[in-house]
């Protein structure tokens, strides 16, 4: 068996090998024998398509930073809609309370545990990460004016670690033998992680989902060291650092915070995994002890909840004025709070562990800087919210999506905010409130500014234009829903009800069904957002102008779509069609309010 | 440094490295990590020949065999290190040790012979 089972993976692996060769070489003929010089320009890649191999073979192979962007963006699509599949299973159980022997759904506490871990975890890694990546693949060479990014191809070795990183953290739900899905929450608490003890932890299935988040923490580490290079090098003469743009900015502060968080994840991960299979004893009691485990990952998990935020607030910051008929307000300001964010990021992380009775002064100065760190965020609240104060608000989808926003993120901000605070702090840890504070944020703040980009730069890349009124359904179903999904959840920990369990006591059913029926707005409003995407990339109507938006007429024109007029004048030059296209808010019309 | 991208005066915006580097990585660690030595070996030959190949590429090196052959003394510094670890842990590394080395001697193998006998004709500068 043991020897059959080492045939057949040698056989296998002999026969990637052997195909990867033959693939190769069938890729080397398409090398004109004519080299490129040194210093060759790669020049404008958007409009050329025989600058790429046709169909498949095109997108396994790109470098151009605009295919990449698109890569990303389709996994963290895919990975949103898995995320968000395990979730309406788990807020489906919670319809019920349930008791602990048999769950009324689900069958098994493990399985819900499973669900929970993995939906924490690919939403922050596979889909958070990556779709903050898209745009800023896509978007950043554009607006600083480079040919690509500096290092094209790390970039593309960046991408194509995520769908094995992501096979890896799926493994678990797969049918293979002897593995079972992690149920150790994201954030990985040891002992249970390590594996110790009588539980199942110690099954290979965590073993995998660890490795599989190396990978992403090896991904997100190359990415951000291109973005490093493209930003500080690769710029045109004429983006120097005074004008350079609010997103790009903010894309520098996160890789920044990446190229220090990341690299400690997958040290400690490493650490973990050693600790599980090769016995050391890193996270074991009278070694390195449980609670350095602790110290490890919030040192790179706050900062890893301002990865994900600062790019977003980047795009709100970015469009928001667009539509309120200015510029933005206090731009000096927004930058400095970015930075500023960056730094303190780094001196919070043990709010996450107040009640694990480290030492009180310790805890007392972790209060002191977290409660400090709402101060940039709340500079940057009133800048947009000043922004818009008097000006001549468009009421678009992305505009809408922005809007939403700021109200989100208030909320999300202020729960944070008590929770900085050690005495409030210790009721409410572990709690529903915990999880609705973050998800105001990531639900309600980083995926709306995702989904004002996507649909803000919608025709951008793909020359069409999504259907407005499902665009608009989709924001008011999710606006509905995420508030009453999380204040419900906040309610819920006001009230004592812990976090990540499958079952509760019956005085809490009236809040769990309010957020399982905001949960279903949620979700009707993602299959919309689907549809809309899908149908109207392939059939939307086009975009008949250069300037979508109307921009110009107030002056607010921004150099992508610059560069989107010159390819769409390259492209009608060669007899592309011209359709007639409504633009959503580009002309002020009345149904558009 | 201008990294110039393109496989090829007509393709410069493809490359077919980074596909197999990123494969090579991930299978490389879970033969490591639990002892398979197919997925150990081939993993690390994946992975070092796609970094050896993508380095010629992008112009880093004039010819992939050289740079193979410093990636194999990467290995064997690596596989060295797990066999000297060996008797200190408690789990058993020498399978994995001599995985590494089989890896990185097939590496400098193919590099040698690479270099001594491969007609380059084809490869740009
Ligand atoms: C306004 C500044 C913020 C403050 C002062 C703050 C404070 C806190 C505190 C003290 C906790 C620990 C609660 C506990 O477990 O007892 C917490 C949890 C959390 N916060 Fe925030 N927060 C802020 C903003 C954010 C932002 C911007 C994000 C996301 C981008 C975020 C994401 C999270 C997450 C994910 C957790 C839960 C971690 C877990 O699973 O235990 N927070 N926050
Ligand atoms: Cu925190």
């Amino acid at each position: 068996m043991q020897v059959t089972g080492q045939l057949l993976l040698t056989v296998l692996m002999g026969a990637l090998l052997l195909g990867v060769a033959v693939f190769l070489a069938r890729v080397e003929d398409w090398r004109s024998y004519t080299p490129l010089g040194a210093g060759g320009t790669a020049g404008e890649s958007g409009y050329v398509s025989q600058e790429k191999p046709s169909g498949i073979i095109r997108w396994f192979t790109t470098v151009d930073h605009k295919d990449i962007g698109l890569l990303y963006g389709t996994y963290a699509l895919i990975a949103f809609v898995v995320g968000g599949t395990m979730v309406m299973l788990m807020r489906a159980e919670l319809w019920t309370p349930s008791n602990d022997a048999s769950l009324d759904l689900l069958g098994s506490a493990t399985f819900y545990n499973s669900l929970l871990t993995s939906h924490g975890i690919t939403m922050l890694f596979l889909f958070g990460t990556p779709i903050i990546a898209a745009f800023a693949n896509y978007l950043v060479p554009l607006i600083i004016d480079a040919d690509d990014m500096a290092f094209p191809r790390i970039n593309a070795i960046a991408f194509w670690l995520l769908p094995p990183g992501a096979l890896l953290i799926w493994a678990g739900f797969f049918p293979l033998p002897d593995v079972i899905p992690a149920q150790t929450a994201w954030t990985m608490y040891t002992p249970l992680s390590a594996g110790v003890g009588a539980g199942n932890q110690s099954n290979v299935g965590v073993d995998l989902m660890l490795l599989g988040l190396h990978l992403t923490g090896v991904s997100a580490t190359m990415g951000a060291i291109n973005f490093i290079a493209t930003i500080f090098t690769e710029r045109s003469e004429d983006v120097t650092w005074a004008n350079l743009d609010i997103f790009s900015w903010t894309i520098l502060t996160q890789s920044g915070l990446i190229l220090f968080a990341f690299p400690l994840l997958g040290s400690a991960l490493v650490m973990l995994l050693l600790d599980r299979n090769l016995g050391t004893t890193f996270f074991v009691v009278g070694g390195g002890d449980p609670i350095l485990w602790q110290h490890l990952f919030w040192f790179f998990g706050h900062p890893e909840v301002y990865i994900l935020v600062l790019p977003p607030m980047g795009i709100v910051s970015y469009v928001l004025p667009r539509f309120a008929g200015r510029k933005l307000f206090g731009f000096k300001f927004v930058v400095y709070s970015t930075l500023a964010i960056g730094v303190l990021s780094f001196g919070v992380w043990a709010h996450h562990m107040f009640s694990t009775g480290i030492d009180p002064r310790l805890r007392a100065s972790f209060m002191a800087v977290s409660l400090a760190i709402a101060i940039p965020s709340a500079v940057k609240t009133f800048n947009w919210i000043t922004t818009m104060w008097n000006g001549k608000l468009r009421l678009t989808t992305p505009m809408l999506y922005c809007i939403g926003f700021v109200s989100n993120f208030i909320i999300g901000g202020v729960t944070g905010v008590f929770l900085a605070s050690v005495p409030v702090d210790l009721v409410l840890h572990d709690t529903y409130y915990v999880v609705g504070h973050f998800h105001y944020i990531v639900m309600g703040a980083i995926t709306f500014a995702g989904m004002a980009g996507i649909y803000y730069w919608f025709p951008l890349v793909t020359g069409r234009w999504y259907q407005r009124r499902l665009a608009k359904a989709h924001f008011w179903l999710w606006m509905v829903g995420t508030n009453l999904t999380f204040f419900a959840m906040v309610l819920l920990g006001y009230g004592g009800m812990p976090r990540r369990y499958a079952t509760y006591l019956p005085e809490f059913a009236t809040l769990h069904r309010i957020a399982t029926v905001g949960a279903a707005l949620l979700f009707v409003g993602g299959l919309i957002f689907v549809y809309n995407i899908a149908t109207s990339w392939v059939e939307g109507t086009r975009v008949s102008s250069g300037d979508p938006w109307n921009l110009a007429e107030k002056n607010l024109n921004t150099a992508e779509w610059a560069w989107f007029e010159q390819r769409r004048e390259t492209a009608l030059a060669d007899g592309g069609e011209e359709g007639d296209a409504v633009t959503d808010g580009g002309k002020v019309d009345a149904d558009d309010e | 440094m201008d990294e110039t991208p393109g496989l090829s005066d007509q393709y410069r915006m493809v490359s077919p490295w980074p596909l197999f580097v990123a494969l090579g990585l991930p299978i490389a660690e879970l033969g490591l990590l639990f002892g398979l030595v197919p997925l150990a070996v081939g993993g690390l030959l994946l992975f070092g020949g796609s970094v050896a190949g993508m380095l010629r590429e992008s112009g880093y090196v004039s010819t992939p065999w050289r740079a193979l052959v410093a990636i194999s003394a990467l290995t064997f510094v690596v596989g060295g290190a797990l066999l000297y670890a060996d008797p200190m842990t408690t789990v058993s590394l020498t399978l994995r040790g001599y995985a590494t080395v089989a890896a990185a001697v097939v590496m400098l193998v193919v590099g040698v012979g690479g270099e001594l006998f491969a007609f380059d004709t084809d490869v740009a500068a």
